[in-house]
């Protein structure tokens, strides 16, 4: 089993040295250049300049390029222009915010969405199965930044019942996060507990099609014996995939939905670090987030292959 | 002595020395109410707090009630002593001397002295973004820990007025701060609020400093300087980006003020008695610049024919949903050195004229790129609506949005073919005056693109004339002689003014419009 | 743009048909199809917008980038069926003429997907040699948050509607590839391939004649959801301020002008909000109902 992690882990090697070529190649492809969005709107063209020369952006291509592996070779992902800062510390900073926000997320979705899913499968063909796969038709339907948007407009402006935007560390102050969460959160799992309810559905039917769970009910176990004993436990397969793709989703959806409610995550981050050209930060933070992007996928195959014997490496 | 008191006079330092002689006047500003936590919606995200390598608005918005300076403007942009008591200037104009205030600590406890402040001018000559400032500059010393002195190494009549400039002022930091990296610096500053908390991306904190000592040669906060005093426990800034967020939590009282808000909303706030509206006046100079380096945007006839066809009204309107000011020039009316001269080049609206002059140009229907971004929705706007006016007038004209950064690399390309007008506004320079205003205009660098970067001959002779010339009268003179060149030879096409509206809770009590949101003498009526 | 990485999902577990189908004649299926109540409701969703996009230089009478300042803020009802935005332009107008933009890049972004996604996919599935580097590749796209790297793509290359498609594309090519190399996979080893090759047939009428058509299912479903998440990703990167060029009508363009004004004037976002979802509803739909008939394997009774 360890042997098969390291040989996961080492595969992952050649993958994040690409993603590093590409964001390093397609940064300096982008037009524009950090002095400008540095300098911000009132700056004189002379202070532009002077930022320019200051940040050493003159240099060639391969120069930088090497300078950038060397640091890596280190352990140093470099410094931020915008935040003045190291990578590492201004990611670490904000990864909390971010996996506190998409915990958050998680629990709901896997609440509606297992909820719904069992529900639809055990009521086959019933109007509560017809509705929770309409719930989860929508969900999967609607633009995640859209109802965002039209919750602010609900929520917040008309019957003000939670807070525009912001957000509180949890740490600080757990009913505050709880307020400020809430929204980003219910916006992020939407889609998502769309797509595993749907899945649970078809898997929890699938399954109860199989002979043991016909043999089950023909020796007259209970009906709550076979959902949670046999049926459930076979569905968790196909879920616990489901769910890996999920987690992997989450930085997508941060992007989008840290920008629309102001929560200073790792998706603005980065948003703002591509769209301000702060190279370094684009450079060691998307590294980061992919590197851990993809120790989630190996954490979930582990996992995997523990729930299901059958399943093994070759 | 007489020559030194002439110049500190027309630099309005007098007020600063005149003080013993002033009539005792009332008591100075103390809080009718102490106490409570004002929440600021800030529209933009600020990164870094080193108010010495940022000219970013957001980030003055919080560090200038940080940080104080030497020298700095009042509320009508005239120059005042701040942390200096009195500033001399030598009869010959070759040396400065600063006689520091007494008793002012840093918000780390530790006195304030001429250490600090010669550190902190060191730094800014080593990173500080306008460090040009320093240029005529031959040298600083500290001669005793009360006195500063700065040595020139040629005259230079506009120094205390660049010396005094906000866009990115040369604050004074500890001197253990002064090897801090660009960016990075340590939020150490002498003014009535110290910072407390600072998430870059959500919010900054700032709470009262005890140890504060007002400037007592004033009865009232005025501009960025005077008599200061922190009535409010504690500022948090928070940064909500969307408008509408913002207004929501102005009205629930989630927020005690904001800034930006549309104009849309500003009908709607108005009923809302628990409310206060402050329109800012003269925010910015909307303006969109002509690339002279390239036909056919380098001949007179056709940039003036498009001068012709502009109307300024529906420019402003579409800019700023309505709330503006029509405006001649690179000034504002209630400022010192406003003029209209070149004011027949202005809002013609004249499709037929335009039509007229397009002909003499000889244009045969290029396609002309009209350049903008969506950063800012004000320039998209504006240049949304001069595109529909263009094509009135029989131009060819296309827009290409980019982002900001890329807009500004395009538009300071030498020679660029990519665009025909650039869409900018022109916020914190025209404030400052007229002298920060028309160096947008002068070469190097001069926004008008010039073939080479060389500027027009004419233009660039009027800008050393407002800056060497060694009476105030004969610069402003020079000023008008350069905007009137400019606007006739039709180098940039100013729009007008746009208002930018604040508002606060209607407790909140003593909040003024500003450049930026001053906390200091505001209070929250109980 | 969440939503892009749901693909994956939805045909992992399509996977390739267990055994070759009986190639049962077309008509049949398609009368299966329009038996198919969810198929039948997400045609007519998405017929209606489609249509509507179609139709638009004649349904529409106002020019969607006319500004009228003093028409600005209209509310629906009245002159303007569906009210003007802040620039007084007709939201009818730019929602239908959006209507059409977005159909036109879903269909890029699916053509792009059918034909480089199947060769890329076919060509690391069939030939063992150049699997690893192009599986390292696509992993390497895939590692990264797909709307970031949409961002950066549309950075890179400027703000228009080809490069929108194009960035679409990079993003979901690898996703569509990593699934015909799946079904390849599996067929190459079926008895009947094996028969072929021993026969002598050359590789690319084996891939021609007896892959791909039995690859083709699993492919339809998953083109059919992949529009969807074109459509939605055109409609975040618009609003995100990296579609097409504004003005033109996108409703992620319209959305995100309308931003500022969704509390005072909140029909400027809600009415291309709804457009978008109308269209993402039907072609889920119409999705699933071809995945309950093509697909017989994941069918479940309905």
């Amino acid at each position: 089993m360890i042997g098969v992690v390291a040989r996961r882990l080492l595969s992952a090697v050649p993958v994040l040295l690409l993603v590093s070529l590409i964001t390093f190649g397609m940064m300096r492809l982008i037009p524009g250049d950090p002095a400008a969005a540095i300098a911000g709107l009132s700056a004189t063209p002379q202070q532009v300049q002077q930022i320019r020369q200051d940040l050493g952006l003159d240099q060639p291509f391969l120069t930088q390029l090497l300078h950038w592996y060397g640091g890596l070779l280190q352990g140093d992902l470099g410094r931020s222009i915008l935040l003045g800062r190291g990578v590492f510390a201004s990611v670490m900073e904000r990864l909390p915010v971010t996996l506190a926000l998409s915990a958050y997320a998680l629990v709901l979705t896997l609440l509606i969405g297992l909820l719904a899913g069992i529900l639809a499968a055990l009521k086959q063909n019933t109007v509560i199965d017809q509705l929770a796969m309409a719930f989860a038709m929508i969900g999967i339907s609607l633009p995640s930044f859209f109802l965002g948007l039209v919750m602010i407009i609900v929520f917040a402006v008309h019957l003000g019942w939670l807070p525009t935007g912001g957000y509180i560390p949890l740490t600080e102050d757990p009913w505050g996060w709880f307020r400020t969460s809430t929204m980003p959160a219910v916006s992020l799992a939407l889609l998502q507990a769309g797509l595993l309810a749907r899945i649970t559905r078809s898997t929890m039917l699938e399954v109860m099609r199989q002979d043991y769970i016909r043999t089950a009910r023909a020796k007259g176990l209970s009906q709550r014996s076979i959902i949670f004993r046999h049926a459930l436990s076979n569905a968790m397969i196909p879920i616990t995939t489901v769910v890996g793709i999920i987690v992997s989703l989450l930085i997508s959806g941060a992007v989008v939905t840290e920008a629309i409610f102001s929560i200073p995550g790792i998706g603005q981050l980065l948003t703002q670090a591509v769209l301000n050209r702060d190279y370094p930060m684009v450079q060691g933070g998307l590294l980061l987030v992919t590197g851990f992007l993809v120790l989630v996928n190996i954490g979930i195959d582990v996992l995997y292959a523990f729930l299901d014997p059958r399943v093994r490496y070759e | 002595m007489l020559m030194q008191r002439s110049i500190l006079a027309s630099c309005g330092l007098a007020a600063a020395i005149a003080l013993p002689l002033s009539p005792a006047a009332a008591a100075p500003f103390s809080c009718p109410s102490r106490g409570g936590d004002l929440v600021f919606g800030q529209e933009a995200n600020v990164n870094s707090l080193d108010q010495m390598t940022s000219s970013t608005i957001s980030t003055r918005n919080i560090a200038m009630n940080i940080y104080e300076s030497l020298v700095t403007r009042d509320e009508n942009n005239k120059v005042i002593a701040e942390l200096a008591e009195s500033v001399e200037e030598a009869p010959d104009r070759l040396s400065y001397t600063f006689r520091l205030r007494q008793g002012i600590g840093f918000h780390n406890g530790k006195p304030m002295t001429s250490a600090d402040v010669a550190a902190s001018f060191d730094r800014y000559k080593r990173i500080g973004l306008q460090r040009s400032t320093l240029d005529n500059v031959q040298g600083w010393e500290a001669p005793d820990a009360a006195t500063f002195v700065i040595r020139m190494a040629r005259v230079q009549p506009t120094f205390l007025e660049a010396l005094s400039s906000f866009s990115v002022p040369i604050v004074i930091i500890p001197a253990e701060h002064k090897d801090d990296p660009p960016q990075q610096l340590r939020p150490v500053g002498t003014g009535p609020f110290r910072i407390a908390e600072f998430v870059p991306g959500s919010h900054a904190k700032l709470v009262r400093y005890d140890g504060y000592k007002p400037n007592t040669a004033y009865e009232e906060r005025t501009g960025f300087g005077g008599y200061k005093a922190a009535c409010l426990d504690s500022v948090t800034f928070r940064i909500v980006t969307e408008a509408s967020a913002r207004v929501a939590g102005l009205e629930t009282g989630e927020l005690q003020g904001v800034e930006d808000v549309p104009t849309k909303s500003v009908e709607a706030l108005k009923k809302d008695s628990n409310v206060t509206i402050l329109p800012l006046e003269n925010w910015w100079i909307q303006i969109a610049l002509p690339n002279t380096a390239q036909a056919p945007t380098s001949d007179l006839n056709f940039r003036k024919a498009v001068q012709a066809a502009i109307g300024a009204e529906d420019v402003m309107d579409a800019a700023t949903d309505g709330n503006y000011r029509l405006n001649v020039g690179f000034q504002y009316p209630n400022q010192p050195t406003y003029t209209d001269a070149g004011k027949e080049t202005y809002n013609i609206n004249d499709p037929e004229k335009a039509a007229a002059l397009l002909k003499q140009s000889g244009y045969k229907g290029e396609p002309i790129t009209i350049l903008t971004n969506r950063d800012y929705p004000a320039m998209y706007n504006a240049a949304l609506v001069m595109q529909q006016q263009l094509q009135a007038a029989g131009i060819n004209a296309q827009l290409r949005v980019v982002d900001w950064p890329t807009s500004v690399q395009m538009s300071q390309k030498v020679n660029s073919t990519e665009w025909h007008f650039f869409h900018s506004g022109w916020g914190t320079q025209p404030a400052l005056g007229a002298l920060a205003t028309m160096q947008f205009l002068a070469s190097p660098g001069a926004n008008y693109r010039p073939r080479d970067d060389k500027g027009d001959p004419d233009v660039e002779a009027a800008w050393r004339d407002m800056n060497d010339l060694p009476t105030e009268a004969e610069r402003n003179a020079a000023f008008a002689r350069m905007q009137k060149l400019v606007l006739e030879r039709a180098y940039a096409y100013p729009f007008g003014s746009l208002t930018k509206v604040q508002a606060v809770r209607a407790n909140v009590k003593n909040f003024k419009p500003f450049r930026i949101p001053r906390f200091s003498n505001v209070w929250i009526a109980k | 743009m969440s939503e892009t990485g749901a693909l994956p999902l939805e045909v992992d577990l399509a996977g390739p048909a267990a055994e070759p189908k009986r190639r049962s004649p077309a008509w049949a299926t398609l009368r299966r199809l329009f038996r198919h109540r969810l198929f039948v409701t997400g045609l007519i969703l998405f017929g209606i917008i489609a249509v509507m996009g179609a139709l638009a230089p004649w349904i529409t009478t106002a020019n969607p980038n006319r500004l009228a300042m003093r028409n600005k803020f209209l509310p629906p009802g009245g002159d303007y069926i569906l009210g003007t935005d802040n620039f007084g332009r007709s939201l009818w107008s730019r929602t239908v003429w959006g209507a059409q933009l977005s159909v036109i890049i879903g269909l890029s972004v699916v053509a792009l997907n059918a034909v480089f996604g199947t060769l890329i996919g076919a060509l690391a599935g069939y030939f063992r040699r150049v699997d690893n580097l192009l599986m390292r590749i696509n992993d390497a796209l895939m590692a990264f948050p797909a709307i970031l790297l949409a961002i950066g793509v549309t950075a890179m290359l400027g703000p228009s509607t080809l490069n929108v498609i194009l960035a679409l594309g990079i993003v979901y090519i690898p996703r569509t590839a990593r699934i015909v190399r799946a079904s390849v996979i599996v067929l190459r080893e079926m008895e009947y391939v094996q028969a072929a090759v021993a026969a002598g047939a050359g590789h690319w009428r084996i891939l021609r004649h007896h892959i791909l058509p039995n690859a083709m299912a699993p492919m339809i479903v998953q083109l059919s959801f992949l529009f969807a998440y074109a459509v939605l990703s055109e409609a975040t990167l618009s609003f995100l301020g990296l579609g097409a060029v504004p003005p033109t009508p996108t409703w992620g363009n319209i959305m995100a002008e309308g931003r500022d004004f969704m509390r005072d004037a909140p029909w400027i976002i809600c009415i291309p909000g709804v457009a978008l979802m109308i269209t993402v509803l039907g072609l889920n739909m119409l999705g699933d109902g071809l995945r309950d008939v093509l697909d017989p394997r994941l069918r479940i009774q309905q």
